[in-house]
């Protein structure tokens, strides 16, 4: 085999961050791992001679297997006496006689071949090597042998040559430490090593006498030669004693083995394939047939396509009925990625980066406590367990990182095309965090991704994209609900608006990550600021978001960026994991006009920690904030959160809310009226289609935030009276847990909100936009304010007409 | 692991209409890489069906062939067994070992097939192989009314050659089997 242009493996791996200890004796040894991973070593091997007869026994099955299948009808001919000739011919068209089975294995053979023959051909001196080739096709040979009902399938072959390729990769890895620590190696026969390997039949005189001169020199080799294993480095240490050919089971245990990378790529291959009675089985992909005890009628493929475009739908709507729209099914890229777990996107390198974290993941059913039984994932099996859900979550990251361009296409063919062709020059690292973040959403959300038959029929078709994710946030609200209700019973007042300020800002972070544009400076300002002030300060921290709604949607490095900085400067409380599926329910708009473009906001909310009152923090003085009170509109968020906090500190509102001065360095005006519903949060509606939608339903939850803690001005005094009563009935409705009932009272809050805001903007139009927007020119404000508002306004009512119906 | 099939004599339409029908069913495209045929065949039609079993098609002159241009002997290596191939009314007395021996020395081969005695035999002859498949469609000849169909196939592998003989036996299929190592000469190329 051509070794020029195998490179030995780098210890640049990724996010290992679960490695466990038993990992991280083998950090190098990627076949090890994966083996340990796939299931065919023990995970919890107590000690290298466990390894090494696992190694043994799987290797002895496959010898097995191999001499069974791979048959030599000559070889018959030979064995048995009394042959019945006439099944046994070759041109017999018995089914049983040996030759059909030979000339069954040939036709085999010859499919196969051909998709060896065009095995990654960019790694030709590999892969295309006739002792390579040969051992590939003997593997997929006798593993469709053994599994007729799956035959073989175009891409088993890319599935297992990455397999065998880490194999040999460790191989080199041995011998090149078998190359530097050759001392170690020496046969330690009676404990005694020899310096001369061949002792009795060809001693040399000469050379003895030579060395008899040296004797100095050579005594002091001899006692540097016996050396023990314990001076070595663990990676190293483990690399010699699982060669040892004196260990357990000699050299068939010996777990690097060249003599064997045949049984155990093959035995790697088998518990992919298999799944080792996990959720996962790659063979099932290859198969047609629905899989048994799956509720729908889709073959596991398809059922796992259909999966993770479910899951596209939960987290970025816009772009899953973009794709809708364009016709594009799943399955046209779905099952290229699935089958060969995309290892035809990715280079080599890459794709064992990625494999690395998929083998990771378990693959064992999660079990379901009491509680969620009722809520177990019955659509998608493939949901099931960890490494299932991170296959789905890693499909969705890579159309997620193809959002910007995915969303200009106008046909399926373009989409596709984008979609089939993955860049090369790819941040790995993002792609696969962001999958494990779906994978955690997934995960956390404990199954309730489908149930479509919870959801009532009257709400119409059009919304039939958002009305499943009802059920999912709305089982989310609910434990959001009892969680924060515990957590207050036990702060205090201030910790308690501590926590609603992480709360806020976590799930602010947590958004701005799903929209994906914010700018660096927004990003600087915003860590800055955060650093700047912690959490305790009184006229703290605010946070300036800039959001951008660009037609271009660049995808910025930003949304991860922004993650990272927020993590260094905010602490993350223990309600942050489930809040990062929360603020996709909390920001809503989803009938909201897509052509409002190049507008930004900025939004700019300080926390409170000592006074009752949101609206003191909006007040304060900020650098880039006007903290004028004046602003008219009726801002009204309510959050689920902050809806407990209400009855701490209704009756509190005095001052006026300066809702949300723009900052200076914003280009183009949206005034945040346009906001003003409450988003109903979870229980309501859709998830964020486009950016401005997220605009608008940030806006309107920190506009919310921000009247429950103070109030309203005194023109909207009409506004405030009937918000506490919405919100207390609101409040009701959430504790009795009644779905409808809250999904009403949310609907008539927002349309009293509208109706007020629609009278405020036809009294005061020139107030309410001078109040606003303090630091900018107000020409240019007022017009386009205008009419943003009024279609934001628009969009309200149609919500609201929306939850009223329901 | 070459199949080659040997077959030849049909005489059809003139004195058969077609192969058994159980000679048919078993002679399936796919399976067989070469097939050497003795003559007589003696239309086209014939000739056109033997190439849909295997496009590699040897065939030689017998004295009732309609297509002159068939050579009268014919000599392939396959594997490492040459093949000769002759009709064998050229040979006189038909049929006899020692004057096919000649005929094997002077093309030396490994392997003599011939036909036109409408009989199948085989013989092991001084380090080569004598093998007649007899007439596949039991068409009679000059010298023997009652033909049964027969036909031979021969599995080359390396240095042995294993002979399947197919015989259509009161209706039905028998086979038999002779094994034949060649003793390995030194027959390195120039």
């Amino acid at each position: 085999m051509a070794t020029s242009e195998i490179e030995p493996e780098s210890s640049g791996t990724l996010v290992m961050s679960r490695a466990t200890e038993s990992d991280n004796h083998f950090a190098n040894l990627r076949s090890v791992r994966w083996r340990v991973n796939l299931g065919v070593l023990p995970s919890s091997a107590s000690s290298v001679d466990e390894l090494r007869r696992a190694t043994a026994d799987s290797r002895r099955r496959y010898a097995l297997l191999r001499r069974r299948l791979l048959m030599d009808p000559h070889l018959l001919k030979d064995d048995r006496d009394s042959l019945n000739l006439f099944i046994d011919n070759p041109l017999s068209q018995n089914p049983d006689s040996a030759w059909g089975q030979f000339f069954r294995n040939a036709e085999l053979e010859k499919t196969v071949d051909q998709d060896l023959s065009r095995l990654y051909p960019e790694h030709w001196c590999y892969f295309q090597a006739p002792g390579c080739q040969g051992m590939l096709r003997r593997i997929l040979l006798l593993w469709c042998l053994k599994h007729p009902e799956y035959g073989y399938g175009q891409g088993m072959h890319e599935l297992l040559a990455p397999l065998l390729y880490v194999l040999h990769v460790d191989i080199m890895r041995l011998s090149q430490v078998r190359k530097d620590y050759d001392d170690y190696f020496t046969d330690m026969f009676d404990s005694l090593s020899f310096k001369e390997r061949d002792i009795s039949y060809t001693f040399d005189f000469n050379k003895f006498i030579d060395s008899m001169d040296d004797d100095e020199l050579s005594s002091q080799g001899y006692s540097k030669k016996i050396k023990s294993l314990d001076e070595l480095d663990p990676e190293v240490q483990s690399i010699v004693m699982l060669s040892d050919s004196y260990g357990a089971e000699g050299e068939l245990g010996s777990v690097l083995s060249e003599k064997f990378m045949e049984h155990d790529a093959y035995c790697m291959f088998d518990a992919l394939m298999s799944g080792t009675n996990g959720c996962v089985s790659m063979a099932s992909f290859f198969g047609y047939s629905p899989a048994k005890g799956s509720h729908t009628r889709l073959s596991p493929v398809l059922g796992a396509c259909s999966a993770f475009y479910r899951l596209l739908a939960v987290v970025d709507a816009s772009l899953y009925s973009h794709l809708v729209e364009l016709g594009v099914e799943p399955q046209y890229f779905g099952l290229r990625w699935l089958r060969v777990l995309f290892g035809r996107e990715f280079l080599l390198q890459d794709l064992l980066l990625l494999w690395d974290e998929i083998f990771l993941a378990d693959n064992s059913a999660r079990t379901f406590t009491d509680d969620d039984e009722d809520s177990r994932n019955h659509m998608f099996s493939v949901f099931d367990c960890p490494r299932g859900t991170l296959i789905s979550g890693m499909a969705v990251s890579m159309i997620l990182y193809l959002r910007s361009s995915l969303l200009s296409t106008e046909n399926a063919t373009c989409c596709l095309q984008r979609l089939l062709n993955f860049p090369e020059d790819i941040d790995l690292n993002k792609i696969i965090c962001k999958a494990k973040w779906l994978q955690a959403l997934v995960l956390s959300s404990n199954g309730v991704f489908e149930q479509r038959s919870s959801v009532p029929k009257s709400v119409p078709s059009n919304s039939s994209l958002i009305v499943t994710p009802d059920c999912y946030w709305e089982k989310k609200w609910r434990l959001l609900q009892k969680s924060e209700e515990e957590e207050e019973k036990q702060m205090s007042p201030p910790t308690q608006k501590k926590k609603k300020w992480l709360k806020v800002t976590n799930l602010f972070r947590a958004v701005t990550d799903l929209s994906r544009y914010k700018t660096r400076s927004v990003l600087e300002s915003l860590s800055q600021k955060l650093s700047s002030n912690p959490e305790g300060e009184a006229n703290g921290c605010p946070v300036t978001v800039s959001m951008e709604n660009s037609p271009t949607q660049e995808t910025e490095e930003g949304s991860m960026d922004f993650h990272t900085a927020d993590e260094d400067s905010i602490t993350s409380d223990e309600e942050s994991s489930s809040f990062y599926s929360d603020p996709t329910s909390l920001v809503r708009d989803s009938n909201y006009p897509e052509n409002d473009s190049n507008s930004s906001t900025v939004l700019t909310l300080c926390p409170d920690e000592n006074s009752n009152s949101i609206d003191d923090l909006l007040s304060a003085e900020d650098s880039s904030v006007s903290s004028e009170p004046t602003s008219p509109a009726s801002r009204d968020c309510s959050t689920s959160s902050d809806s407990v906090s209400e009855e701490k500190c209704t009756g509190q509102q005095t001052c006026v809310d300066s809702p949300l001065p723009i900052s200076p360095h914003s280009r183009n005006d949206y005034p945040e009226t346009q906001c003003n519903e409450d988003d109903s949060t979870d229980k309501s509606v859709s998830i964020i289609t486009k950016e401005h939608k997220l605009v608008t339903g940030i806006v309107q939850w920190f506009l919310k935030c921000k009247r429950n803690f103070s109030g309203e001005e005194t023109s909207k005094r009409n506004a405030t009276e009937s918000h506490p009563q919405a919100l207390s009935s609101h409040k009701t409705g959430d504790l009795d847990s009644n779905l409808m009932k809250t999904r009403k009272t949310l609907g008539q809050s927002m349309l009293e909100h509208i109706q007020v805001i629609e009278l405020i903007f036809q009294q005061e139009p020139g107030l309410v936009q001078g109040g606003l927007i303090k630091n900018i020119a107000k020409t240019e404000l007022i017009e386009k304010g205008q009419d943003t508002a009024t279609t934001a306004l628009r969009e309200l009512r149609k919500i609201s007409n929306l939850l009223s119906g329901m | 692991m070459v199949l080659v099939l040997a077959l030849g004599d049909l005489h059809v339409p003139h004195r058969a209409a077609d192969l058994p029908p159980k000679f048919k069913s078993m002679l399936v495209p796919g399976k067989i890489q070469h097939i050497i045929c003795t003559g007589n065949l003696c239309i086209k039609e014939i000739h056109d069906y033997l190439k849909t079993i295997c496009p590699d098609l040897h065939i030689v002159r017998g004295e009732f062939d309609d297509d002159a241009r068939y050579p009268e002997n014919k000599i392939l290596t396959i594997g490492q067994f040459k093949l000769g191939l002759c009709h064998g009314h050229q040979v006189i007395p038909w049929g006899d070992l020692d004057s096919l021996a000649m005929l094997q020395r002077q093309l030396d081969v490994d392997i003599l097939v011939t036909g036109h005695t409408h009989q199948f035999t085989a013989y092991k002859h001084e380090g080569g192989v004598v093998i007649n498949p007899g007439s596949a469609t039991g068409a009679y000849s000059s010298i023997n009314q009652d033909v049964n169909p027969s036909f031979v196939l021969m599995d080359i592998d390396g240095l042995r050659v294993v002979v399947y003989v197919y015989e259509l036996v009161d209706g039905e299929v028998k086979v038999d089997k002779i094994d034949f190592k060649k003793i390995s000469t030194s027959n390195s190329a120039p």
